[in-house]
């Protein structure tokens, strides 16, 4: 449709003047290495890809699925996202409801909530990782001079421990985060509903089940969204804490595709493994955006 | 009504603080050990004695850990000012213009913020190779500001959304132009907005680690996150320096998160609530 | 000065028609107020004229130039805001000099005229204040200056007292009165305020859901509403309507308790009508009234309001709203009779709502 008026055209004009710098960054850094992974992924090129393209269709895709390297990583991703999920909510819930209630000292502990997300996930993890090490390491101190184990536990050299480490790690960084939003959606809770609840004799259980957890179905659902996201592609934390071992036993999809890429330097096969978490990731972000989109 | 236990609460939200902390106290305490107490039998809870010899030898010795600092610093400072002044423009003309596809746009801006960080590696690497962007500032900025704009730009849109329209339509009937009211009224009057999305944008920036640990690769150009990770070399890992380039390299996030607590928390749960 | 011609305006936006068929010449000099209910289309007839709107169609001529794509700032318009829209972060004077410097206008100039239209508005003393530390009645003085200073061949008004208290409101409506009658600048003004309308007005336009329902002087809309709508919406409170039925050569209400032998309204075609009243020209006598057009009432609630008294009558099973005097008014349960008188009576059109003419 044209629009009538020079008014409607000059505030167009001037609109999209605006949002021009915005896509253009948006689709340098964003759109456009994502379409060219697809394009790289159907073909043969130089080591770094970068000369000498030849289509070969979806010969990296076939030997993919042949791939037991890569199933188990997609694997682990799974397994680490379905662990660190509903921890974190739990948790996340949990500590909302400590710290929507009134009591001295609050905004410390607000603080205190807020640190582990603030700082950079590599950082933390050798924070962990350190606390994790078995000689010298906090929790085999501990656990030794009390007499909980007799000898060193081995986090991160056992495979089921070293998943649980980092699920751990985890969820100890991102609870908060969903704390801070779950927090915002009880705060945005009017109270005269919770005095209506009171005059209608509720127990505190009764209120949380009729009034809390309904109203906060929005904010949960938004939170759980953002950080199963996160947990797909989760790179760092694998990186820093076990570079993905024992063995492979902690080697997300993100840290695969990275050592395919750059260890291994593939980068067509690299970008094969790349689409197929991009592909897991949009499905879960459709999701996102139906549960976003406005509802008129 | 006010007699319910509080002790419960208390001992809860105690709980909760000393596990938020104890990852970095104990790295704290790392820091201030000597290498002998950190590798001691039985272990040193308290650093006896307690030293700052780590840090000052890292003062001395490694000045490539401060250097790393001082890279994230100017590539988050960059990459905040670049998305806060080309996000500010666009959010404000999707929030405010009424643009016919501004609905649609913000909805295509939302969607490409999901795309996972190491799908873009193969190709913003051999890009960036070519165009001569691997190892400089303006590289990783401009990285970092297409990663983290779609944030920026939604953040900003809804924080314009809350003004009310009529000062800005008083200043057109005064006679200015859309641009010169946007810098000189609604830029004064959204500076809360602009600072919690400023804030947040450089947290993400700092914290970064992909992006970062492919585009920067030289030593000198690492930035912490990276330059830290990577420190150590093959086997030994030296943990007296490790943590306190660590302890460094938190501890301008960590002020930064104290002092500005409210706008973090306002900025990052803004959206999700409504 | 100005005159403001507005010729078949239409706004739409996308498929909903906010104001269509508009039509409407406002004379030079004169204050014309919109008045109407919420949602009507007032604000986007006078931001249309500001140029805060495009116009989807129609065209509007401003001192008989085409204004339809001028931008705001060449029209020669000025605008004051529902909720003073002042920049907070300036102060008085650079609030009221803004569009002066847009303009280049120099320095002394700038200065002169500020000053003038702060005398004017007894704005002086406050010139070096932001706005944060007025007074609401103090804020809506400066965003008039603001408009003054520019010497605009138009002012316009988008409930600029709304936000203020009842008693501030009576001043500042005053203050405005005394203002046009100086400068007797055009002025296009937003209401839905009924005396605020009444009392500025040289003539009213009644809008009802986008369109014109009347234009009139205040005496106009008030005595010879044009609708049953302007009817119902002006005066306060609102007249009472009853329908009634032609039966054989008489006009009668529902159950019949309500009767006319003749209407004095030129009724040819109709089989009903709507009959208006003003709750203020109904007259109440004792029960054993037997005039023309007295029928037997009870009060079923009284309200006193002070000066005067609401009865809420109930005659056979037609309700009715009265306002007599405060001293003494019949209490509830008082049997009485109400006397319609004549020539007060309004007839409408049940089809189309239009007043009937007096026959
Ligand atoms: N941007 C818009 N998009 C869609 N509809 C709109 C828009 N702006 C106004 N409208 C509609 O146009 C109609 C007229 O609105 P307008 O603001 O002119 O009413 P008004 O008479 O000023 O009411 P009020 O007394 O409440 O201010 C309303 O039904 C409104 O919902
Ligand atoms: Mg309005």
């Amino acid at each position: 449709m044209k629009l009538a008026s020079a008014l409607d055209r000059r505030r167009h004009l001037t609109g999209y003047a605006f949002v021009t710098p915005t896509i253009l960054v948006i689709v340098a850094i964003l759109v456009y290495p994502v379409i060219q992974s697809v394009v790289l992924s159907f073909g043969q090129s130089s080591i770094d890809g970068s000369t000498g393209y030849t289509f070969v269709g979806l010969k990296h895709y076939a030997s993919l699925m042949e791939n037991e390297r890569f199933w188990n990583a997609l694997t682990v991703t799974l397994i680490f996202t379905v662990l660190t999920i509903p921890l974190e909510l739990a948790l996340g819930i949990g500590l909302a409801l400590i710290l929507n209630e009134h009591f001295k000292g609050k905004g410390l502990a607000r603080l205190a909530v807020l640190f582990p997300w603030a700082l950079p996930t590599a950082l933390n993890t050798l924070m962990w990782r350190w606390m994790y090490n078995a000689d010298f390491g906090l929790f085999n101190a501990v656990a030794l001079q009390t007499g909980i184990a007799d000898k060193p536990i081995n986090w991160l050299g056992d495979p089921t421990l070293a998943m649980l480490s980092m699920v751990i790690v985890a969820v100890w960084k991102t609870s908060s985060f969903m704390a801070l939003i779950i927090l915002a959606g009880l705060q945005s809770i009017p109270k005269d509903l919770y005095e209506a609840g009171r005059m209608d004799g509720m127990t505190r259980w009764q209120e949380f089940r009729e009034i809390t957890l309904p109203l906060l179905k929005g904010p949960i659902l938004v939170a759980l969204v953002i950080r199963s996201m996160d947990a797909l592609r989760t790179f760092e934390l694998p990186y820093n804490l076990t570079d993905g071992g024992p063995v492979t036993a902690t080697e997300s999809l993100s840290l695969y595709a990275y050592k395919v890429i750059f260890d291994f330097i593939d980068f067509n096969f690299g970008a094969a493994v790349v689409v197929i978490q991009f592909l897991v990731i949009f499905a879960l972000s459709l999701v996102y955006i139906l549960a976003l989109r406005p509802k008129d | 009504m006010k007699t319910r236990p509080r002790i419960g609460l208390y001992l809860l939200v105690a709980l909760s603080v000393v596990i938020s902390f104890l990852p970095i106290v104990w790295l704290i305490l790392t820091s201030m050990k000597t290498t002998a107490g950190i590798y001691a039998w039985p272990p040193q809870y308290i650093p006896s004695p307690f030293t700052l010899e780590n840090y000052i030898k890292i003062l001395r010795d490694s000045p490539e850990l401060l250097l790393y600092v001082l890279n994230s610093f100017i590539v988050g400072v960059g990459c905040t000012a670049v998305t806060l002044g080309i996000g500010g423009l666009a959010g404000y003309a999707l929030s405010r213009l009424r643009l016919k596809y501004a609905a649609a746009l913000m909805v295509a801006i939302l969607a490409v913020s999901m795309f996972p960080p190491v799908s873009l590696l193969p190709s913003l690497f051999q890009n960036f190779l070519e165009a001569g962007l691997l190892n400089t500032y303006q590289g990783l900025i401009l990285a970092h500001t297409g990663l983290f704009l779609p944030f920026a730009v939604w953040m900003l849109a809804s924080y314009f959304a809350t003004l009310p329209t009529e000062i800005e339509e008083a200043a057109k009937m005064d006679g200015m132009g859309t641009l010169r009211i946007f810098l000189t009224v609604v830029i004064p009057l959204s500076w809360p907005g602009f600072v919690a999305t400023g804030l947040i944008v450089f947290i993400f920036s700092w914290n970064e680690f992909p992006l970062a640990l492919v585009l920067m690769s030289q030593n000198a150009m690492r930035t912490a996150p990276v330059g830290i990770s990577l420190y150590p070399g093959e086997y030994a890992f030296p943990w007296e320096t490790i943590s306190t380039a660590t302890v460094i390299a938190i501890v301008p996030i960590l002020i930064i998160t104290a002092i500005f607590q409210k706008q973090i928390v306002g900025g990052l749960t803004a959206g999700a609530v409504k | 000065m100005a005159t403001v011609t507005l010729t078949n305006i239409e706004k739409k936006y996308g498929a909903v028609r906010a104001v269509e068929h508009f039509d409407l010449e406002v004379n030079d000099g004169e204050f014309l107020v919109l008045l109407g209910p919420s949602g009507c289309g007032k604000s986007t007839t006078l931001r249309m004229i500001a140029g805060l709107e495009s116009i989807t169609a129609g065209d509007l001529l401003i001192g008989g130039k085409r204004m339809n794509e001028v931008e705001p700032k060449d029209r020669g318009v000025a605008m004051v805001f529902q909720s003073y829209a002042l920049y907070p972060h300036k102060t008085v004077f650079d609030n009221m000099a803004t569009a002066l410097k847009l303009q280049r206008v120099p320095k002394d100039e700038i200065k002169r005229r500020v000053g003038e239209a702060a005398t004017l508005l007894s704005l002086t003393e406050l010139l070096d204040r932001k706005p944060a530390a007025l007074s609401g009645g103090q804020r809506q003085r400066v965003a008039i200056g603001r408009a003054i200073v520019r010497t605009p061949e138009v002012f316009l008004f988008d409930e600029p007292l709304s936000n203020l208290d009842a008693k501030l409101r009576v001043r500042m409506r005053m203050e405005l009165q005394e203002l046009h009658r100086r400068l007797g600048v055009t002025s296009v003004y937003v209401t839905h305020d009924q005396v605020e309308a009444m009392t500025l007005a040289d003539r009213i336009v009644v809008m009802d859901s986008g369109r014109i329902a009347q234009v009139g002087t205040p005496r106009d809309v008030y005595e010879r509403p044009a609708t049953e709508f302007v009817a119902g919406f002006i005066g306060s409170p609102a007249m009472n309507f009853i329908p009634l039925r032609r039966e054989g050569s008489a006009w009668k209400a529902e159950d019949g308790t309500i009767a006319f032998d003749t209407l004095p309204f030129d009724t040819t075609g109709c089989d009903r009508v709507i009959l208006g009243i003003r709750p203020e020209h109904i007259e109440i006598g004792a029960a054993s009234e037997t005039a023309a057009n007295a029928y037997p009432a009870r009060v079923r609630l009284a309200e006193l309001h002070g000066a005067d008294a609401l009865l809420d009558l109930t005659v056979g099973c037609v309700q009715m709203l009265a306002r007599v005097g405060g001293a003494d008014h019949p209490t509830e349960g008082t049997e009485l009779s109400m006397v319609i008188p004549p020539r007060l009576m309004h007839a409408f059109d049940p089809a189309t709502g239009k007043a009937l003419p007096q026959g």
